[in-house]
């Protein structure tokens, strides 16, 4: 059988192909080495096991989470021969592997964007009191979709929700959930709100929500952000840089709308609290007329007091003047021409006596 | 904003309105009870509205899964 005979770049594009055929995309699971950036461009590192090295080759807005030297990683790649022979695999994603690669991917891009101030409080809006148009981005067959959409209904109402369903999960979530906030902020009609939300899951589920282009993405939006992903102890780098960070869909669901049975309770205790005043108002009239009554009496009182003191006075004088009191002190009255041999009258308190005059003496 | 919402809103902030008229200098026996029948009436219209109000739920129609 004759051997086929290639020229050099046939037989790299022939394995290329082969390649390219037997392993469309492949996914490999390592620990990164000699990690570097060429240009602020190009990011070159080797992934490597116990056994073996690869090297890897991507672009830097294809990193979506930050990696270092040590890092475990998984891949998703095509291999390729390249035109000087060199074995690389052309990274399309790259993410950590494990709990600890993820957190520690976490704290990287936590620490560089916070820098950059996009968790800053001064950047945070608030959100709508009663808002009337809101976007609501998530998967709508997840269990946090219908916790948040029964709880929104028992709360208020006459509230338009437009719903864009995604990915809240896996590699596609964070361009998904990119390209549904994109849509709602270019609406001619902007929602007031724009709520991101995802149910609970492990480390690795809820991994999409700290991709940092997501996190841009949130923190740039025009329309307010509400973010509630997982369970209350979770945390998220788009939980941060949200407007406003939910706890849980629930949670979401009650920062976003008043409680309409709260309200009606407010608006009757409001009525009920009239009522009293009322009262209170008519009562305070009626003390205020009882008093002034009470005020005439007594001035009408004390202005007849004052009168009888005064007729008193007059009484008192007008006895002083009385001839019976005068007797009553010990003096008498005479009657009768005061010559001698005259006879005279003698009036006393008790007695009137008839008398001679024996002697007239001038003073 | 709905208008729905508008006008529950315009409702809450006029029965507000009415209660604080009960606190201010402007308060008069006379027309204290008028004022209190159309605070409750309004209270009541406030209840039934906001019993009534249905939300909107739409899904986007627009797939996201890949650059449109």
């Amino acid at each position: 059988m004759e051997k086929p005979l290639f020229s050099v770049s046939d037989f790299i594009a022939v394995i290329n192909q082969t390649l390219e055929y037997t392993y469309p995309a492949v996914e490999i699971e390592g620990e990164v080495a000699s990690f570097k950036v060429n240009q602020a461009k190009y990011v070159f590192f080797d992934i490597k096991d116990t056994g073996g090295s690869l090297g890897c080759f991507m672009t830097v807005w294809q990193l979506r989470v930050p990696i270092e030297d040590g890092m475990k990683v998984i891949v998703s790649a095509v291999p390729k021969i390249t035109q000087w022979g060199k074995f690389s695999l052309t990274i399309k994603s790259v993410r950590p592997s494990g709990e600890g690669a993820l957190k520690k991917s976490f704290e990287l891009l936590k620490a560089k964007l916070e820098l950059e101030g996009l968790f800053a409080p001064d950047r945070k809006r608030a959100l709508p009191s009663i808002p009337g148009h809101v976007a609501v981005i998530s998967s709508t067959q997840a269990a946090g979709y219908a916790d948040f959409i029964k709880i929104i209904n028992d709360r208020w109402g006459g509230l338009r929700v437009d719903v864009a369903h995604v990915q809240v999960q896996g590699a596609d979530a964070p361009d998904q959930i990119i390209r549904a906030l994109t849509y709602f902020n270019s609406r001619d009609e902007l929602p007031e709100v724009i709520v991101i939300i995802r149910g609970g899951g492990s480390a690795d589920d809820l991994a999409a929500f700290n991709d940092e282009q997501l996190v841009r993405a949130i923190a740039a939006s025009r329309v307010p952000t509400l973010v509630g992903v997982g369970h209350e102890v979770d945390e998220s780098l788009a939980d941060m840089a949200a407007d406003v960070r939910a706890a849980t869909p629930s949670n979401a669901a009650q920062l976003l709308v008043p409680d309409r049975g709260e309200i009606i309770r407010a608006v009757r205790y409001q009525v009920r609290s009239l009522l009293p005043r009322v009262e209170s108002a008519v009562s305070q009239q009626s003390t205020i007329v009882s008093d002034m009554l009470i005020g005439a009496l007594e001035a009408t009182d004390g202005r007849i007091d004052q009168q009888l003191i005064q007729l008193a006075g007059v009484r008192n004088v007008l006895a002083q003047l009385n001839p019976q009191t005068v007797l009553a002190r010990g003096y008498a009255l005479i009657r009768g021409a005061q010559t001698v041999g005259a006879m005279i009258e003698v009036e006393t308190n008790r007695s009137i006596i008839k008398a001679e005059v024996k002697n007239v003496q001038r003073k | 904003m709905s208008k729905e919402n508008k006008t529950i809103q315009a409702k809450t902030a006029e029965l507000a309105q009415l209660v604080a008229w009960f606190d201010s200098e402007d308060f008069t026996l006379e027309t204290a009870l008028d004022k209190f029948k159309e605070a409750e009436a309004l209270a009541e219209t406030i209840e039934k509205d906001l019993t009534a109000l249905k939300n909107d739920i739409q899904i986007v129609k627009q797939k996201f899964d890949s650059e449109a």
